[in-house]
């Protein structure tokens, strides 16, 4: 190549260098994106040739991002972290950008297999790769404990996967939960009986004994036997299974505020419990002439012999 | 019926009337009606026998009879075992009947339901007869306590000609009327009693009194067996609180009694018109519903415990829900809340609808399953293992009889012996003598056999009232 070649490409290296940061900072300060059509308007002395390959250039390091908009070719600079993978090639970019769409919610595997068309293998290493540089985690779901879904690293799960407050470490906390439960039931039944003691006429006792989600969040919070921070809903959740218990029942003001009242039961103890057939587990393999029989059962024995015992 | 109603009846019909009755029973049983030779056929017992056997049955108005549709001559007879399954709960009828109206009237009551139907004046003179046994200074026939609810019709006697059939006269009176128990009456004031009771607990006393006063200001205007009352004023229930006059706080909070009920979750009583002071209206039906779904709840409890009880509420209010809700809701770890819901699937407690999404059968297909409950299926449910329940516990009864048979004998023979020998003025080393003939092991082995059949009595009284509010229920649920 001859020294005016050289010098010519020289300059136009530094110049289409040149080209390229004032393309990039056209990107960036256009953050939906620049058209062909606008940087021929920005940079007229860049020619059409020459922007064309700079484009690509940009392209194939990862600078900016094509796209297409109602038939216009659109440019888009990557955002800064994007830039971290300029390094890698197509596929993890693929798969990368694939695991940022899920967002919170994270993406199955499998999904990822359909949607970027990898084999099995191919995707395990781009998994891999991407999960050393940090960019990705994996979850365990708590519906599924065998399913894995991967999400990108800084995103906290959403709660449908790491199942809320209740859960700690994908294990459901049963005697988180049950003493919280605890805790309701007392506050309520003590509000029930100070309401029966100090006011006179009924229609203000019952007033008096209803308490809002707010003021047993309140309670629970006063209390600070919860390590985790726990929303308003997540004792409104706790309060309604106080009402499938049946020890609470749940009322809806014109304002939409809910109170919650503790209740006795409609009826005590019901008579077939009392006796030992009404809560026999092998009751259907029962029969007056059997191996399981009335005459010999060891439930009714037992449960006689107390009765003797006792008098 | 089921089989194990059946059985239940067999049971009852043996133990109160014997074998040859209970065979004629039975055969009644698995069928709608049968006339005398069908009986005689199957039955193989001689006609004389049979024709006995249905004579009873009918005066304890247990059969009946009714033309037979292919020969207009000859009757057919069919079995209540509805009636047969009364017998476990004559001992609260008599309980019942004592405490309101008295000893004497108890009396009385015994004698008709031990003879079924009777003359009047028959029952009155054994009832009088056994009141002189027990109170030896009473030199009076006692007051003729006339309950006319209790019974038909009042029958119209002379306290003189009572007294002539008593000294052995055998003319019959001539106004006698024959008596039978009216059934309905008891079990209109066990529906109250328990309508009453809930209250209570649900409120408070004072809610349990006003609800007394307004059932009984209900029957004025009311059918006993209607679903849901006619309207009663706020006026009336004023002025019968008064009357009582115990209850001066109820009588100051009147209103806001009738307001809390009105506003309770148990609907027992709504308001529908403001005329007159506010009119109410006592919803039985509604009652009994929440009342049997709050039994079955207990059951449910009791048998697969309380977090299985939980999961059936909850189902219960949400209608139709999915297994994956089923833990969100109820706090439930994943895997005990799919085995607590199977086990309920299991006994039928509650039952799966399936929805598909697509026909085809190709492929993935998502299908919901839906967990519901069919209240009227539980019930007979939880019927059914009362009526083995109420089983179990006659045949374990009558199997710790037979056991020490021999030794009971012994005890009865003694027994007699020495109230024969206080009443010939015998001396008292004579009755030790005889008295001694039972060892102290004996005499524990039948303690505990004593204790034994009184605690499986009580159980079987505990059971029929489980029975009785779930059948009301079922009747309720039959008559919209």
């Amino acid at each position: 190549m001859s020294a005016a070649d050289k010098g010519a490409s020289t300059s136009q290296d530094s110049s289409s260098s040149d080209f390229e940061h004032r393309i990039i900072a056209l990107g960036q300060s256009h953050p939906n994106g620049i058209s062909d059509k606008d940087m021929a308007k920005e940079i007229p002395e860049l020619p059409a040739a020459q922007r064309a390959v700079i484009i690509n250039k940009l392209l194939a390091q990862g600078y900016i991002d094509l796209f297409n908009q109602g038939g216009v070719l659109i440019y888009k600079i990557r955002s800064a972290k994007a830039n971290v993978i300029k390094g890698g090639d197509n596929e993890e970019r693929i798969v990368f950008s694939i695991i940022e769409e899920a967002g919170n919610k994270g993406i199955w595997m499998r999904d990822i297999r359909t949607k970027s068309n990898l084999s099995a293998n191919q995707l395990n290493k781009v998994l891999k790769i991407l999960e050393n540089k940090k960019m990705i985690k994996a979850v365990k779901s708590v519906a599924a404990s065998k399913k894995k879904v991967y999400m990108l690293f800084h995103l906290d799960p959403d709660s449908s996967i790491t199942g809320g407050a209740w859960y700690c470490n994908e294990d459901f906390e049963a005697e988180f939960v049950d003493i919280l439960h605890q805790q309701c039931l007392k506050y309520l039944k003590q509000k029930w009986e100070s309401a029966k003691e100090k006011e006179p006429d009924p229609i203000a006792a019952k007033n008096f004994s209803y308490a809002s989600a707010q003021d047993v969040w309140k309670y629970i919070d006063d209390l600070g036997i919860s390590k985790v921070k726990l929303s308003e809903h997540d004792v409104e959740t706790i309060l309604n299974t106080l009402v499938y218990d049946a020890r609470a029942e749940r009322n809806v003001t014109i304002d939409e505020t809910v109170l919650f009242r503790y209740v006795e039961p409609l009826l005590s103890v019901v008579g077939l419990t009392q006796f030992p057939c009404g809560i026999c587990p092998v009751l259907f393999r029962c029969s007056i002439s059997g191996m399981v029989r009335p005459a010999t059962c060891t439930y009714l024995t037992s449960w006689l012999q107390e009765y003797i015992d006792s008098a | 019926m089921s089989v194990d109603c059946g059985i239940l009846c067999s049971k009852i019909i043996l133990e109160h009337f014997g074998g040859v009755v209970k065979t004629v029973a039975h055969d009644l049983f698995k069928v709608s009606s049968k006339t005398l030779s069908n009986i005689v056929a199957t039955t193989k017992l001689q006609r004389s026998q049979v024709i006995e056997c249905l004579r009873i049955l009918v005066r304890y108005g247990l059969v009946t009879y009714k033309v037979s549709l292919q020969n207009p001559k000859i009757p057919e007879y069919s079995l209540s075992y509805e009636k047969v399954l009364l017998f476990p709960r004559y001992v609260r009828y008599m309980l019942l009947v004592k405490t309101l109206y008295g000893d004497e009237a108890e009396l009385l009551i015994e004698e008709l339901l031990r003879s079924g139907s009777e003359k009047a004046s028959s029952i009155i003179v054994r009832a009088t007869t056994r009141l002189k046994e027990i109170k030896k200074g009473c030199k009076e026939i006692p007051q003729l306590i006339i309950k006319q609810e209790d019974l038909f019709m009042s029958p119209s006697l002379s306290l003189k000609e009572l007294t002539q059939m008593e000294e052995g006269h055998p003319e019959v009176p001539a106004n006698d009327v024959t008596l039978r128990v009216n059934f309905d009456r008891f079990h209109q004031e066990f529906r109250d009693n328990i309508m009453i009771s809930a209250i209570k607990r649900r409120i408070d006393d004072n809610a349990g009194e006003l609800m007394r006063v307004i059932l009984q200001q209900m029957y004025i205007r009311t059918e006993a067996w209607e679903p849901i009352s006619n309207p009663i004023p706020v006026v009336e229930i004023r002025n019968a609180v008064h009357k009582v006059k115990t209850n001066p706080r109820l009588a100051q909070h009147l209103d806001q009694y009738l307001k809390v009920l009105d506003e309770d979750s148990s609907n027992f009583i709504t308001k529908v018109a403001d005329s007159g002071g506010g009119q109410y209206v006592v919803n039985i039906r509604e009652a009994f519903i929440q009342l049997s779904w709050a039994a079955v709840e207990n059951i449910v409890e009791e048998r697969f415990g309380s977090k299985a009880a939980r999961v059936f509420r909850l189902i219960k209010s949400k209608h139709f829900i999915e297994q994956e809700q089923i833990q969100q809701y109820a706090l439930i770890p994943a895997k005990e809340a799919k085995l607590i819901t199977y086990r309920l699937l299991e006994e039928c407690f509650i039952q799966i609808q399936e929805l598909r999404k697509s026909m085809s059968s190709a492929g993935p297909n998502k299908t919901f399953f839906l967990f519901h409950i069919d209240i009227d299926q539980v019930v007979k449910k939880c019927l059914e293992i009362c009526y083995k329940a109420l089983t179990n516990s006659m045949v374990r009864r009558q199997h710790e009889r037979d056991e020490h048979k021999r030794l009971i004998e012994k005890q009865q023979r003694i027994e007699s012996l020495t109230a024969n020998l206080r009443e010939q003025g015998a001396p008292a080393d004579q009755i030790d003598e005889l008295e001694e003939l039972l060892t102290p092991l004996e005499n524990e082995a039948l303690e505990r056999v004593r204790i034994m059949i009184a605690r499986l009595g009580e159980a079987e009284l505990r059971v029929d009232d489980n029975m009785f509010l779930l059948q009301l229920y079922l009747m309720y649920s039959n008559c919209k």
